[in-house]
């Protein structure tokens, strides 16, 4: 209707409309047609990224999510992307501690969510960097060098 | 071919455990047994252990997936009765520091590599039959040894795996996935065979003292 007037003037437009409107209105109780309602709230979206250690995105993994006090069915499965992303919605009217489980070919592990009134706490990494790996394997080697010259020395 | 927390039933790793348990107690009596001073070789298990454990930070990428370094078979050969104990220290401290395995799988990855070292011993023990000295018997065990620890270890792994399986995973894309990592393991244990055999044969002309896992 409104597409047959608008060569018309912006006036006679915007008189139509509300025309339209009105009538919509008083339309509104009666029969519903084809309306669709779209709303949107803003929930917070969990990003997993699941790497080996050596930097490699595990693509192609199986996630399993568990909503807090069902740790043996999940929430919700599917599988990470090539660059090993899995993003999911928790549902905020479950807060607690969600689990998330990657795996593939027994490669895998779990990240735990808290999730505290619809907010996300940041979890801690367990992930180093090489700088630290380099250090801490030099570190154990180093304690094993130390046991083998404790045991090879020369006895007094 | 370290197996994770989280992805095996906790009867498996009860097992696991028990399992790690006894062999443990069997090596610690063997030792006792066979070693008339256990002491002297502490230094080489102590080196080896620390070979091992950083082993498995060295990766090599075998698409789809990535494998690192076992030398669960070097340890077999080079330390004997030892390598069980060895491995459950090398593996307890790649746990505790890097998260590579788990605490509540110790036992179970202790079977997966330590098995396999104990299984390389015995079949490069054979080089007592087949000439002790000689280089063509060391070298062929050596590599059989250590390809067999490697292959055998690759495939405890995919068994448990396929065992546990949970039920809401697809167990079809899974299966493939464990495929590929068990057939990834191939090129680890031609490398590692050729390592061993490299270490021996150095070895066999040095120091071949080093090499007799029964010396006291």
């Amino acid at each position: 209707m409104l597409l047959n007037v608008q060569s018309a003037g912006c006036k006679k437009i915007i008189l139509i409309m509300l025309l339209a409107y009105v009538l919509l209105f008083l339309n509104a109780g009666g029969v519903s047609a084809h309306g669709v309602e779209l709303e949107f709230t803003e929930r917070s979206t969990v990003e997993v990224t699941a790497r080996y250690d050596s930097g490699d995105p595990m693509a192609g993994a199986q996630v399993a999510v568990f909503a807090p006090g069902s740790p043996a069915e999940p929430w919700l499965t599917g599988v990470c992307d090539s660059s090993g992303r899995f993003f999911f919605v928790p549902d905020p009217a479950i807060p607690g501690l969600w689990e998330v489980q990657v795996r593939l070919a027994g490669h895998g592990g779990l990240i735990r969510i808290e999730l505290a009134e619809g907010n996300i706490e940041p979890s801690r990494s367990t992930g180093f960097s090489g700088l630290q790996i380099l250090i801490m394997a030099a570190a154990v080697i180093w304690g094993f060098v130390g046991t083998a010259l404790f045991y090879s020395r020369k006895r007094a | 071919m370290h197996i994770p927390d989280g992805i095996i039933s906790t009867s498996a790793l009860i097992s696991g455990y028990a399992a790690t348990g006894g062999l443990t107690w069997l090596s610690l009596r063997k030792i006792k047994q066979r070693y008339a001073n256990p002491r002297s070789v502490i230094p080489k298990a102590a080196l080896l252990t620390a070979a091992f454990f950083a082993a498995s930070l060295i990766h090599i990428p075998i698409p789809p997936v990535s494998v690192h370094l076992v030398l669960s078979g070097l340890m077999g050969v080079m330390l004997g009765w030892f390598a069980f104990p060895a491995v459950l220290v090398g593996l307890l401290l790649q746990a505790i520091m890097f998260q590579h395995g788990g605490l509540t799988t110790l036992g179970i990855n202790a079977i997966i590599m330590g098995l396999p070292a104990l299984l390389a011993f015995s079949i490069f023990r054979l080089r007592y039959i087949f000439g002790r000295d000689k280089i063509v018997p060391n070298a062929i065990l050596a590599f059989i040894a250590s390809f067999l620890a490697v292959a055998f270890g690759a495939m405890i792994v995919a068994v448990m795996l396929v065992y546990a399986t949970p039920s809401y995973l697809d167990a079809a894309a899974e299966r493939n996935a464990i495929i590929a990592l068990t057939l990834a393991h191939i090129p680890v244990a031609v490398i590692e065979g050729i390592f061993t055999v490299m270490v021996v044969l150095f070895l066999l002309k040095v120091q071949p003292a080093l090499l007799g896992s029964e010396q006291g």
